[in-house]
């Protein structure tokens, strides 16, 4: 069988296309590698100014931040806190999504306008006021106290995503469901939501990726229960400078590995499918 | 086999009249179609109908049962979308079988309604297939066998066949219809194509801007309608209607247009002679009903001459657009004849098959 055989000028362009890919991913992913490897490098390759890789490894550095300041604690604190404000972000978030999305109201837009403006507030300015109250009401330095907060923060665009996936479903379904033996509501679970969950899914994960990357509320709101970016703001940065490099990969890897496992439902709610 | 009464229902959007005061008596085991343009009300009122929708007044009875807000699912009823709406995440088989699931119907039986439901659409080799990977045609049979499979009270079809090709239309305007002649399930279908209204329908009501104009076989519709309105949707080449004036000499009266004069007949001199108004009427004639000379199917004729402005050689039949003073006549014939543009032409009027409207209220005297 012979092969067709393809013009010069394409097998160019497939060479600068996969030339061109390599550099971003080598762009992207450097950084990484360096962190990881320098996470576990000796002190003393990392002082050594001409070694630029280090060479000598040991995981005393990751010992010391994981164990001894307990950076496993503030793992699972931030995993309970990302954990909270998912959860309450689609309990209040998706039945305003599905209002939103399937009945016409007074005052709609401006809901709508809200929800985006919300978004421009800058989180500085609230977050000394916000512990000050939350100092009165006795949540301060606690997890619900800052999932109460990120909740806040990542509520409006719950509202909003979840009313636009409820949109693209459409009505009919609810509809058929309804005349052939559900109510509105079983109609709504048993037939919208199912067909919803694979973007509501994917916001989901998109909360709890907001939580969990959060520095500078859990930081202020909290004294002992720390998150781990709160955590690591403490401890890292008060450490020798080779602890740095660790406390990155402690914070990078956990995200990184949640995100490999669940990025077939992130990609669905940009809307293209990957198999 | 339920008859379905429709009192007084209106339905209102803010302020737009959707469905305006409709009275209407649905037979058991009927297929009334619901027939009018965009716009008219139609699905609406199916939506009342339905319960999806809440009426703004009125009732709606099965036998004697008020239905009126009872929700959709308490109603024993089935719907065909216009979209299908089958569920793209169940196989077919669950598709048809959701109803019954719901209901709580026992394994055995679910299995053989389902089987049942999909031999009688020609659709049980698909059933383990995804709605996403079948055709249209194949789509619109699951909504249809999941509407059958519970033999519900009242069946009901939103222009389930307008979004299929024009062959697979014609093919299951039969099917549908043959099989609810099997069911006897009272059905309301709705649809703003004429043709499958006059196909299908036991009766046709015809709806304009929320309001019935006529409730009719397809024979009272096509022959006596009772207003222009009615009188111009059914047809295709739609009725011709000329603005007439009525002339009355020696004893004899006659209906006159611009280049027209039409005389007559005895049966009809009873209801005109008794209007007072002598002008602002309209002379309704269908295009079949004007033959080219040496065609009459009568000899109670009336001619005039035009000039042939346009043909459309249909093959089927011939459609020719006559230039006449008062504007433009559309006769049909059949499709062997042959016309040249600019000739002039005689045609000739079936007297017995005209129709006389008021100009101001489009209402037919006869």
């Amino acid at each position: 069988m012979e092969k067709q055989r393809i013009p010069i000028i394409l097998k160019i362009k497939q060479m600068v296309t996969i030339i061109i890919a390599g550099l971003i991913v080598i762009w992207f992913l450097t950084p990484l590698v360096l962190i990881t490897i320098s996470a576990f490098a000796l002190p003393e390759d990392y002082y050594q100014i001409e070694k630029v890789i280090p060479t000598h490894f040991t995981i005393n550095q990751f010992k010391a931040l994981f164990f001894e300041l307990e950076a496993w604690k503030a793992i699972l604190t931030s995993i309970k806190v990302a954990g909270l404000t998912m959860l309450l972000s689609f309990v209040i978030g998706l039945p305003a999504g599905y209002a939103l999305s399937r009945y016409i109201f007074p005052g709609k837009n401006f809901l709508k306008l809200l929800c985006l403006a919300t978004r421009m507030f800058p989180l500085m300015v609230l977050a000394i006021p916000l512990l000050i109250i939350f100092m009165k009401i006795g949540v301060s330095d606690t997890i619900w106290g800052v999932a109460l907060a990120h909740t806040a923060m990542v509520l409006p665009m719950i509202i909003l995503i979840s009313s636009s996936i409820l949109s693209s479903i459409s009505v009919d379904y609810e509809e058929a469901a309804m005349i052939f033996g559900l109510s509105r509501i079983q109609a709504f679970f048993r037939i919208t939501l199912q067909l919803a969950l694979p973007g509501l899914a994917a916001s989901a994960i998109f909360a709890f990726i907001i939580s969990w990357n959060e520095v500078f509320v859990a930081t202020i709101l909290t004294l002992t229960n720390r998150t781990l970016p709160a955590h690591i703001l403490s401890t890292a940065m008060a450490s020798p400078d080779y602890y740095k490099f660790t406390a990155g990969f402690i914070m990078a890897i956990p995200a990184m590995v949640f995100i490999f496992f669940v990025r077939k439902h992130l990609v669905t709610m940009w809307g293209i499918s990957l198999k | 086999m339920v008859k379905v009464r429709l009192k007084g229902l209106k339905k209102y959007f803010e302020r737009v009249k959707a469905v305006n005061d409709i009275n209407l008596e649905i037979r058991p085991g009927e297929f009334v179609v619901l027939l009018g343009p965009s716009g008219c009300g139609k699905t609406t009122l199916l939506r009342c109908v339905s319960g999806l929708e809440r009426v703004t007044a009125g009732r709606v009875f099965f036998d004697n049962d008020d239905m009126t807000y009872l929700s959709p699912k308490d109603r024993n009823i089935s719907m065909v979308f216009q979209n299908y709406a089958i569920w793209p995440h169940m196989t077919v088989n669950d598709n048809i079988a959701f109803p019954l699931r719901v209901k709580k119907y026992p394994q055995k039986e679910i299995e053989k309604r389902v089987n049942w439901a999909a031999e009688l659409l020609g659709i049980d080799s698909l059933l383990d297939r995804y709605p996403t990977q079948l055709s249209g045609g194949q789509r619109q049979r699951v909504a249809v066998a999941r509407a059958i499979v519970m033999e519900p009270k009242v069946l009901l079809m939103d222009e389930p066949l307008s979004n299929l090709d024009a062959l697979l239309r014609v093919r299951m305007r039969t099917e549908i219809k043959k099989l609810q002649e099997n069911l006897k399930v009272t059905t309301i279908y709705v649809t703003h194509d004429q043709v499958e209204a006059m196909t299908m329908g036991d009766r046709i009501a015809v709806l304009k801007q929320g309001i019935l104009q006529q409730l009719g076989s397809s024979d009272e519709i096509y022959h006596n309608p009772v207003n222009t309105f009615v009188a111009g949707f059914i047809g295709s080449p739609q009725m011709n209607f000329i603005e007439v004036e009525i002339l009355s000499q020696n004893k004899v009266l006659y209906l006159r247009a611009k280049g027209l004069v039409i005389p007559l007949l005895d049966k009809f001199k009873d209801r005109v002679s008794k209007l007072s108004d002598k002008r602002n009427y309209i002379l309704g004639i269908r295009p079949e009903h004007i033959y080219i000379t040496g065609r009459a199917q009568t000899d109670q004729v009336a001619s005039t001459k035009g000039k042939v402005y346009f043909v459309e050689l249909l093959r089927s039949d011939t459609v020719i657009h006559l230039e006449k003073e008062f504007g433009f006549l559309v006769v049909k014939t059949a499709g062997d004849l042959k016309v040249k543009e600019d000739k002039e032409l005689e045609v000739l009027f079936d007297l017995l098959r005209i129709h006389l409207f008021d100009k101001d209220t489009g209402k037919a005297i006869f």
